[in-house]
């Protein structure tokens, strides 16, 4: 007896400590709960397994662009060693944050093949019609966008492939303006000569309006080093026709000549800008790219979920509701069914809820909708083990054995048969952490622990309550224990 | 109450009706592999192919008015700049006109966003709030399904070894005999439903299979446990041994039946929508699991 009122003070000293757990630590809720968008990038390699050094290097360079486009709370982590996960709480523009997380930001600094100035001119010429039309395709307005329009729209385009001796494969004039575009970038960075140079020569990147007109510029820092390369480059150029270019991934956004007066010294001071029309918004991104640094391996942006706040509170609420009917009606079957041991049942369940709560918050668990389903499973399958337990005590309660006798053996013979239950559950939820999506692994997460503590409190908590009641009189007579069924034959 | 049921009776019956499932099952899944147009055993979702789902509320003052999706498709074609994005649409009006429901093949986020742009202008106005959006790319669907089925796989493996462990090699055999009609079934039903219905199944589909295996051995072993304890202790025959474990955890199976059915139906009546499918495959994979442990797996078991 003694050793089960120890039991009942451990079970209330945990219940204390579960509500203090609750309110000093909330719970941690998704984004299917609060809202917000969710990206998952997959780093690309071509040939072999992503390393764990790449795998890092690419989670730094990702992690200073989050923090240099400064989101709020945001949350990013590693899936599966070739993932990314990044969470952006609340109404967050993922559409910024995929455009600059996005991009490898490769940038090279490239100087001009010697006798390429004709062909450079024809090419800068083309990329300046062709900018020209995708900004009036982009930018015109519905009512203008007849037959007529994208006819005239077209002949351009042609006489542009004419010009280039280049037929696109597209078959729409969006697809074709893209594609023709890239294919004027690839010519262009193709009359250019790798230096040693490069991003990685980057100490610091900023932004600034120029003063002559409301364009932006970015402004580039090198180190040392770096500005020594650059000046040696900036000197091999001067005062030739060749002109030095910023290209970045592969594309060049920058063309410009290098004055005579820097024949001896080269460009020196270490910095340089970048003056490629740039919107505010344009030059924030690459800065935030170039301060990074560049990605060590590409990335791809795999996936996006976006889910509104006030869909996550509303998923919230059903939650709730779907959890709390299933515990009233669980528990008005089982009191049906099994009158005071259901009772008994009633409160361990409610002990096994405030448990599970309390290992998610003292864990952190972050609760999502699967999570939640989870755990709303794990009712039932907490539930089955105090209905195998009740069944033997009623039959060994038929066979005329005492009542605490009864509860004795009925607890020890089901036993072996939950412990089985209990762990092939187990070894699904096991599965499922550590082969499963994010998405899977909340659900996994929840029923495997919600198994575990219903071991615990089916067992244990079940067990002490059952004896804790039988102390009174009043509660030992046996018809309490065996439904009204039973008791009439 | 004590229950009676006639197993030995009716083993012919039993080990029939279950033949008869398992064939229709199959039957489904042939008809979905060579009959549809995804050509799949199963109606794969977005999870798995990839793709771009967009649900949004539409902001009505009282009732939202009828919309024909053909025609708002057709104006949404004519204010998109980027006519390849619109391939394949597929738009729903769902919950009175309010929810739309809009499904295509993968698009970058920029691309699905001026779907939406273009949306509020022919039938705004949109509760931005209300927005679910989901992108998956064509690569991640395909690694998505493999390590689906990989875990399928595994913990299924690790299921059988452990009741082969735990169990002699008839008794083993019969409760997997068991989980794999249960998960043939639950799978052949999802068959047909893609096939009529149209239902596609996700990751979480997978999910429930994993559980219903969990489920289903939980079950079967219960009464095969009886069964031996019974087999060791009574002097009645080998047959009526086992007919009268049976129906003594008969009430245990079918009340733990009923208390995982009832959060489950909480689920399905006021969960949100997302889980409507995955607590649907739960519900039908509990009923089949303990149809299978109390009736077919003992009659397995039965001596002729």
């Amino acid at each position: 007896m003694k050793r089960r009122q120890g039991w009942l003070f451990f079970i209330i000293f945990l219940l204390t400590f579960s509500f203090y757990l609750l309110i000093n630590y909330p719970l941690q809720l998704g984004l299917d709960l609060q809202g917000g968008s969710q990206l998952t990038l997959q780093i690309i390699k071509e040939e072999g397994k992503v390393t764990k050094d790449e795998l890092e290097a690419v989670n730094s360079v990702i992690d200073r662009r989050v923090n240099n486009l400064g989101v709020s709370e945001s949350n990013l982590q590693t899936l599966g060693g070739d993932q990314l996960i990044l969470e952006l709480p609340g109404e967050q523009n993922p559409i910024v944050a995929s455009r600059v997380l996005g991009k490898t930001a490769l940038l090279e600094f490239r100087t001009q093949k010697e006798g390429t100035s004709k062909d450079l001119k024809i090419l800068q010429l083309q990329r300046l019609n062709i900018k020209e039309i995708i900004k009036q395709y982009s930018s015109s307005e519905k009512s203008q966008f007849d037959d007529n329009f994208l006819k005239i729209l077209q002949d351009d385009l042609n006489d542009i492939e004419q010009e280039l001796n280049y037929s696109s494969t597209s078959n729409d004039l969006y697809g074709k303006l893209i594609e023709i575009k890239k294919h004027v970038d690839k010519e262009i960075t193709n009359l250019f000569i790798k230096t040693d140079l490069s991003g990685k020569d980057l100490i610091n990147a900023g932004r600034r309006q120029e003063q002559t007109n409301s364009n932006w510029e970015v402004l580039l820092t090198f180190s040392n080093s770096g500005g020594e390369k650059f000046a040696e480059i900036t000197k091999s150029i001067a005062g030739t026709n060749q002109l030095l270019a910023i290209i970045l991934d592969g594309e060049s956004i920058s063309e410009a000549s290098v004055g005579s007066q820097f024949a001896n010294t080269g460009i020196t001071g270490g910095s340089a800008t970048i003056s490629g029309n740039f919107s505010a918004e344009n030059a924030r991104e690459l800065e935030v790219q170039l301060k990074g640094g560049s990605l060590p391996l590409p990335i791809e942006i795999v996936e996006t979920n976006t889910i509104g706040a006030l869909l996550g509170s509303k998923n919230i609420l059903k939650s709730l509701y779907a959890a709390i009917s299933g515990l009233i009606f669980v528990g008005i079957f089982m009191i049906f069914n099994y009158r005071i041991l259901g009772f008994v049942s009633v409160i361990s369940l409610v002990l096994y809820g405030f448990f599970n709560l309390a290992l998610y918050s003292l864990i952190p668990v972050t609760l999502t909708l699967p999570g939640i389903s989870g755990l709303i499973l794990s009712i039932g399958m907490a539930v089955d083990a105090n209905i195998l337990i009740f069944e033997r005590i009623r039959e060994e309660l038929y066979d005329g054995n005492t009542l605490t006798r009864s509860i004795d053996s009925g607890f020890q013979r089901a036993n072996s048969s939950i412990v089985d239950g209990h762990i092939t559950t187990l070894l699904s939820c096991f599965v499922l952490f550590l082969l499963g999506t994010n998405f899977v692994k909340g659900f996994a997460a929840t029923l495997g622990i919600g198994v575990l503590i219903s071991l615990f409190t089916s067992l244990n908590c079940s067990k002490t309550i059952l004896r804790f009641f039988t102390t009174y009189q009043s509660l030992r007579q046996k018809n309490l224990y065996l439904s009204r069924n039973n008791f009439s034959n | 109450m004590k229950y009676n049921l006639e197993l030995i009776k009716n083993k012919r019956k039993i080990i029939g009706f279950s033949t008869v499932l398992i064939l229709l099952s199959i039957l489904g899944i042939l008809y979905s592999t060579f009959n549809t147009s995804y050509k799949k055993p199963i109606n794969l979702g977005m999870d798995f192919v990839g793709g771009n789902e967009l649900r949004i509320e539409r902001v009505c003052e009282e009732e939202c008015s009828n919309l024909s999706p053909d025609s708002v498709l057709e104006n949404l074609k004519e204010i998109s700049k980027n006519k390849n994005v619109l391939n394949n649409i597929k738009l729903q009006f769902q919950n009175n006109n309010k929810l739309i429901s809009i499904r295509t093949p993968y698009l970058s986020i920029e691309e699905s966003n001026n779907i939406i742009t273009n949306l509020d202008n022919i039938i705004g106005p949109l509760n931005y709030e209300s927005k679910d959006s989901r992108l998956i790319g064509p690569k991640l669907g395909k690694r998505l399904l493999t390590n689906c089925v990989t875990s399928l796989l595994v913990s299924l493996f690790s299921i059988s070894l452990y009741i082969t462990i735990r169990f002699d090699k008839k008794y083993a055999l019969f409760a997997l005999l068991a989980l794999f009609h249960d998960l043939l079934i639950v799978f052949g039903i999802f068959s047909w439903l893609g096939v009529i219905l149209s239902v596609e199944v996700n990751s979480l589909f997978a999910v429930s299979l994993l559980t219903i295996a969990g489920y289903s051995v939980n079950d079967t072993v219960v009464i095969f446990d009886r069964i031996r304890e019974n087999l060791k202790s009574k002097k009645e025959g080998y047959n009526d041994t086992i007919q009268l474990s049976v129906n003594e955890s008969f009430r245990r199976t079918i009340f733990t039946s009923i208390t995982t059915l009832i959060p489950l139906l909480s689920i399905i009546l006021f969960g949100s929508y997302s889980l409507f499918w995955f607590s649907f495959a739960l519900s039908l994979g509990i009923i089949v699991g303990s149809y299978s442990s109390i009736l077919l797996a003992p009659s397995l078991l039965l001596k002729d």
